[in-house]
C-alpha cells in the first residue's frame, strides 16, 4: 500500500506489458514458472480458525464496525483430478469482522454433500458449470452437486451461502458452521436459487432460479421467510446469472447465450447466438403476468446493477457487458490451468428502457466488473456504481472505482499490479447516496496474503483509510454482503 | 447451473415417477423351474409415514421402458418397510422404489420436475442425473426364498 511499493509495481507493469507484446500466453507457459496470479485460483486445504489480521496502513474510522462476508471457490484439485472451471470449486465462506479498530478473519468451507463425497474419494468428480462428471459422481438432486460457492446473503439472522442451481446452504453467521440446506417450502425443495438477490425498498428481497425456458421468482420477507414463489415462462432459453429490479418491476436480461440442450458439464449445452440480439423482459412485481419485452443489440454479461424507474416510466439499470461470453465459456476454465486468454474486458453500460418500447445502451466506456451500489437506494433512482477495473496484464483487476452516472466521471484507486482486487461493497455512514465506505478484499501477490481495505467512498482516489493483512493468501472471491 | 434442474427432472421422471400408474405386465406363464420368492427390506426411511412404492422388473427392456412385472405398495413401519413377492421364476430382477411420504401414490416433484421424495434402486445402484442402469441394479433371484435390502435415501 505504500507509495514506494506502488511505484515499483507500476514500473514492473511497464516491463510486463512490453514482454506481453512479444510473448504469447502459450509461449509464456512453456517452461515458465506458473504466473503469480494463479494464487487467486489456488487451493485451501482446511478451514481457518478465527485469527487477527494485522493493521498495515491507516486506521479504522472511530465507530466503524461490521462484518464483511465473502464467498468464493477455494478447492479445485484433489489427487490428480481438477475442477474444469473457476465456477466449480468448493465454496469457502470468509468473515472479516471489524470492531474497535481491529479486524479478525474466519474462513470455513460450506460442508456440502459434494465436498464430503469428493473428500472421501480423493477426487473432483461432481459435475458443474464447466466440469464433467467423474468416476463415482452422485447426482440424485441439486443438493448433491451444489458447490455453495457464489455469494452470501443474510436472511432472518442466518447466513445463506448461495449458488445458482440449487438451494442456499444455511450457515451460522458467527461460527460459519453449515446447518444444511434451506428449503423455503417442502414442495420447493431442490429448486434453484441464484446468487444475486435484489433488495426492495421496505425490506423484501427478490431472487430468481432458472431452468431452461422457466424461472422461479422468489420473494422473501424481511425476516427471511418466504412471501411467495411463482414459476414464470421466459420467451427464450437464455442463461442468466443475475437479474435486477426496480421498486415495482423485475427486470430479466435475456442474452443470446442459449441453453440449447441439457448436457454435463452445463456450459457445453449453452450456445452463443448473437444473431438473436438481447431481450429485456420486464415484469410487474404485483402481477407477474403483466410483462413487456424490449429489444437490444446482442451482448453477454454476468452482472447487473440495481434498477430504478423514473416518473415518466423510464427504467434504467447498468451492468458489465461484454461482446460475447468467451470469458465464461473458455477463459474462466483456462484460469485453473494457469492460462490467461486475453480478451476485451466487460464495459460498464447503462440500459434505458423507454415507456414507448424503445431501448438503448449507454456505454460508460470504462472496463468494469462486480458492480455494487448503496443498498439503501436499491430499486430507487441512484447515481453511483462501484466496480473493479484496470485489468492490464493479468486476468484480474487491480483497481476499485466509483462511476458517477450524473457527471459521467469516475474516481478510482489503483492498488498496483501486485494486487488482485475483488468486489467492494458499500457500507453506509451518513444520509444521502454514496455517503459511506467501500469495504473489500484484495490478494496481495507481493506479500502472499489476503488484505482487507476500507476506503471513503467519496474520496476513493485517496486510497484506503485502513488496510489489514491476513497471515496467508486466500483465493479470490466472487460475491459478499456487508452486515453492520 | 440452470440446466441441471432440467437434466435431473427429465431423467428421473422417465424412471421413477409413474411407478404407481403403470399396470403390471401380465402374470408370467407358470414356470417350469421351482418358483422363487423375494422379500425386499427397505431401511433408512427418514420419516415414519406413507408408503414405499415398489416396482419389480425382470428384463433390461422392461427396466428401460418402465414396464414392471409386479408393483406393490408397502406400509412404512418406523424406519423400515417390507415388500414380499412370490411365485416368481428365478432369474435376474431389478427394483425401482420411492418413499411416497404423502401417500398420494405419485413421486412428488418440485415445480421443475425434480423428485422431492426419496428413492432407491436395487443393489444400492445410483444413477447420474437419472435412474440407475439395469446392469448396476439387476440381481439374481434363485429358487426358494430370497432377501434383498434397499436403503432409501
Amino acid at each position: 500500500m505504500t507509495p514506494t511499493l506502488d511505484r515499483r509495481a507500476f514500473l514492473a507493469a511497464g516491463f510486463a506489458a512490453a514482454a506481453a507484446a512479444i510473448v504469447t500466453p502459450e509461449m509464456a507457459l512453456a517452461g515458465a514458472a506458473p504466473p503469480a496470479w494463479l494464487l487467486g485460483v489456488g487451493d485451501v486445504e482446511a478451514d481457518l480458525p478465527e485469527q487477527a489480521m494485522r493493521l498495515v496502513h491507516g486506521r479504522a474510522p472511530a465507530g466503524f464496525a461490521g462484518r464483511l462476508y465473502r464467498n468464493g471457490p477455494a478447492k479445485f484439485r484433489r489427487g490428480g483430478s481438477a475442477a474444469g472451471h473457476w465456477f466449480d470449486g468448493d465454496g469457502l465462506v470468509r468473515k472479516f469482522e471489524v470492531q474497535g479498530g481491529r479486524a479478525r478473519l474466519t474462513a470455513r468451507f460450506v460442508d456440502t454433500p459434494k465436498r464430503r463425497l469428493e473428500a472421501r474419494l480423493g477426487a473432483m468428480v461432481q459435475p458443474g458449470f464447466g466440469t464433467p462428471p467423474g468416476p463415482g459422481a452422485r447426482i440424485a438432486n441439486t443438493e448433491d452437486v451444489n458447490a455453495a460457492n457464489t455469494g452470501v446473503m443474510m436472511a432472518g439472522g442466518e447466513l445463506l451461502a448461495l449458488w445458482e442451481g440449487g438451494s442456499p446452504a444455511r450457515l451460522d453467521p458467527a461460527s460459519l458452521e453449515t446447518r444444511g440446506f434451506r428449503t423455503f417450502r417442502p414442495d420447493l425443495r431442490y429448486m434453484p436459487f441464484q446468487a444475486h438477490p435484489r433488495d426492495e425498498p421496505g425490506g423484501a428481497v427478490w431472487n430468481m432460479g432458472l431452468s431452461g425456458a422457466q424461472a422461479i421468482a422468489w420473494k422473501l420477507n424481511g425476516d427471511g421467510s418466504l412471501a411467495r414463489a411463482d414459476v414464470i415462462e421466459l420467451p427464450r432459453r437464455s442463461y442468466f446469472h443475475d437479474f435486477t429490479a426496480t421498486a415495482r418491476h423485475l427486470v430479466i436480461v435475456l442474452q443470446p447465450w442459449i441453453n440449447e440442450s441439457f448436457r454435463l458439464p452445463l456450459a457445453t449445452g449453452m450456445l452463443w447466438r448473437p444473431e438473436l440480439g438481447t431481450q429485456v423482459l420486464v415484469l410487474d412485481k404485483d402481477d407477474l403476468s403483466r410483462r413487456r419485452i424490449f429489444e437490444l443489440p446482442s451482448f453477454a454479461f454476468f452482472h447487473l446493477g440495481d434498477a430504478w424507474e423514473e416518473s415518466d416510466g423510464t427504467i434504467r439499470f447498468d451492468g458489465a457487458f461484454e461482446a460475447d461470453p468467451s470469458f465464461g465459456q473458455r477463459a474462466a476454465a483456462a484460469l485453473l490451468r494457469g492460462e490467461h486468454h486475453r480478451m476485451p474486458h466487460p464495459i460498464l453500460t447503462q440500459v434505458v428502457l423507454r415507456p414507448d418500447g424503445r431501448a438503448e445502451l449507454l456505454p460508460a466506456g470504462v472496463a468494469a466488473e462486480f458492480p455494487s451500489s448503496d443498498r439503501r437506494f436499491s430499486g430507487l433512482a441512484r447515481r453511483y456504481t462501484n466496480h473493479v477495473t484496470h485489468y492490464r496484464d493479468t486476468p484480474f483487476p487491480h483497481a476499485i472505482a466509483r462511476w458517477d452516472w450524473q457527471s459521467g466521471r469516475e474516481t478510482l484507486f489503483d492498488f498496483g499490479d501486485h494486487q488482485l482486487v475483488e468486489e467492494f461493497l458499500f457500507a453506509p455512514r451518513g444520509g444521502g447516496e454514496g455517503n459511506g465506505w467501500l469495504i473489500g478484499t484484495t490478494l496481495n501477490l507481493a506479500r502472499n496474503a489476503t488484505e482487507l481495505h476500507l476506503l471513503d467512498a467519496e474520496r476513493l482516489a485517496a486510497g484506503p483509510v485502513a488496510s489489514w493483512r491476513a497471515a496467508l493468501p486466500l483465493p479470490l472471491t466472487f460475491h459478499g454482503t456487508f452486515a453492520a | 447451473m440452470p440446466n441441471l434442474t432440467q437434466v435431473l427432472a427429465a431423467a428421473f421422471l422417465a424412471g421413477a415417477a409413474p411407478l404407481a400408474a403403470q399396470p403390471p405386465a401380465p402374470a408370467p406363464s407358470p414356470a417350469t423351474a421351482a418358483p422363487a420368492s423375494l422379500t425386499l427390506a427397505f431401511t433408512g426411511i427418514a420419516r415414519p409415514e406413507g408408503f414405499v412404492m415398489v416396482a419389480l422388473f425382470d428384463s433390461e427392456a422392461g427396466w428401460r421402458e418402465n414396464r414392471p412385472v409386479r408393483t406393490v405398495r408397502a406400509a412404512v413401519a418406523g424406519a423400515s418397510a417390507q415388500a414380499l413377492f412370490d411365485g416368481l421364476p428365478p432369474g435376474r430382477y431389478g427394483v425401482k422404489s420411492f418413499h411416497d411420504m404423502d401417500g398420494d401414490g405419485r413421486m412428488g416433484t418440485n415445480p421443475f420436475g425434480i423428485p422431492i421424495e426419496p428413492f432407491a434402486f436395487s443393489n444400492g445402484a445410483r444413477g447420474a442425473a437419472g435412474p440407475a442402469g439395469w446392469a448396476e441394479a439387476a440381481f439374481e433371484l434363485r429358487a426358494g426364498a430370497n432377501r434383498h435390502a434397499i436403503a432409501i435415501q
